[in-house]
């Protein structure tokens, strides 16, 4: 929270090259399963928080954009390629897994169902594995050393100490 | 070698602007989510959806992607000219894995597993209850059609010549 009782949140791209910090509520906090999306994450879907206007500030740099149609931004960091941006004529939003806290942004709502995966709703019957039990197929994992920023500002990014990259 | 059986599947895909594009024989039977926080930081999102393919299998059809290594066994693959998030390479395995979302027919690619659940969203089982808002064409049918009529994505199939002809410069 800030002074005047906004809550904030912070956040970044995969590299640490990125970073955000918002102050004052979030809005419109969504999936959206349109085909642009999915293809500009990657993914089944993209999820978004809406900045609040004038709250958002990049304190380390600043993401490259590719204009995705005539009224949209997309901001991704140019250094690891991790989304960060939907940029529209009315507000900033941000990607859901660059926040540092995600779990603080939970999705209300889901925009763009016509291009929503038949898939989606029986993820959750799934069955699931923590990253450990995949040892034995990737050994890599007992030994990782990861080069991803950690969830919280850092005064000085990359690490004095680190190996060159 | 790996654990999963090949899928006889043949497809492309690419990332969002077209300036990357690949093309797979064949394909791991391996259809995912990952949780983990090192996969949802790299795609900003609340997992990866991937899907791996034998590396000999694999071709770079236009462009080049970028790669960050995102530890000292990983490379992060994704489009330098628009960011979408194309691939998770362990550089020491014999598969690729690719982001569902980037190939042309994500939909015959349904998950089978979800791994790395130590980092899940505590609210990811409450997802499919949201309120299911609208179709893109409902909340505003200007909206839509501008977006449509000037949208500078690749489609969802090879091209011979990207951007097409005519289209503004980029």
């Amino acid at each position: 929270m800030s002074l005047d009782n906004k809550p904030i949140y912070t956040g970044g791209c995969q590299c640490g090259a990125v970073r955000f910090r918002v102050e004052g509520a979030l809005t419109n906090v969504s999936v959206c399963h349109c085909r642009m999306c999915q293809k500009a994450f990657g993914n089944f879907y993209a999820s978004l928080a809406t900045a609040p206007g004038g709250g958002l500030v990049w304190t380390r740099g600043e993401p490259k954009r590719f204009r995705s149609s005539n009224h949209v931004l997309r901001g991704f960091c140019a250094e690891c390629g991790t989304p960060l941006t939907f940029e529209a004529p009315d507000g900033v939003a941000l990607a859901i897994g660059a926040f540092d806290h995600p779990e603080e942004v939970a999705p209300v709502i889901q925009w763009g169902i016509e291009a929503k995966l038949p898939y989606v709703d029986g993820i959750p019957s799934l069955p699931g594995e923590p990253t450990e039990a995949d040892m034995t197929s990737a050994p890599y994992l007992s030994d990782l050393v990861s080069y991803q920023h950690p969830d919280y500002d850092t005064e000085v990014w990359p690490p004095k100490r680190e190996e060159t990259r | 070698m790996s654990r999963f059986a090949v899928l006889p599947i043949e497809m492309s895909g690419g990332c969002q602007c077209g300036a990357v594009r690949y093309h797979a024989t064949r394909f791991t039977d391996n259809a995912h989510l990952c949780h983990c926080r090192m996969c949802q930081k790299a795609v900003g999102n609340l997992f990866a959806a991937l899907v791996g393919a034998p590396k000999d299998a694999v071709t770079w059809t236009r462009g080049t992607p970028a790669r960050f290594r995102s530890s000292a066994h990983v490379d992060r693959g994704y489009c330098r000219d628009c960011g979408t998030p194309l691939f998770y390479d362990n550089l020491e395995g014999d598969r690729i894995s690719f982001t569902i979302g980037s190939l042309d027919e994500p939909v015959r690619f349904k998950p089978r597993t979800h791994e790395g659940i130590e980092g899940r969203m505590p609210w990811f089982f409450e997802l499919d209850a949201i309120n299911e808002g609208h179709a893109t064409e409902f909340e505003s049918e200007d909206w839509a059609a501008a977006i449509k009529a000037s949208s500078r994505q690749h489609p969802d199939h090879d091209t011979d010549v990207w951007p097409a002809a005519g289209e503004a410069s980029r």
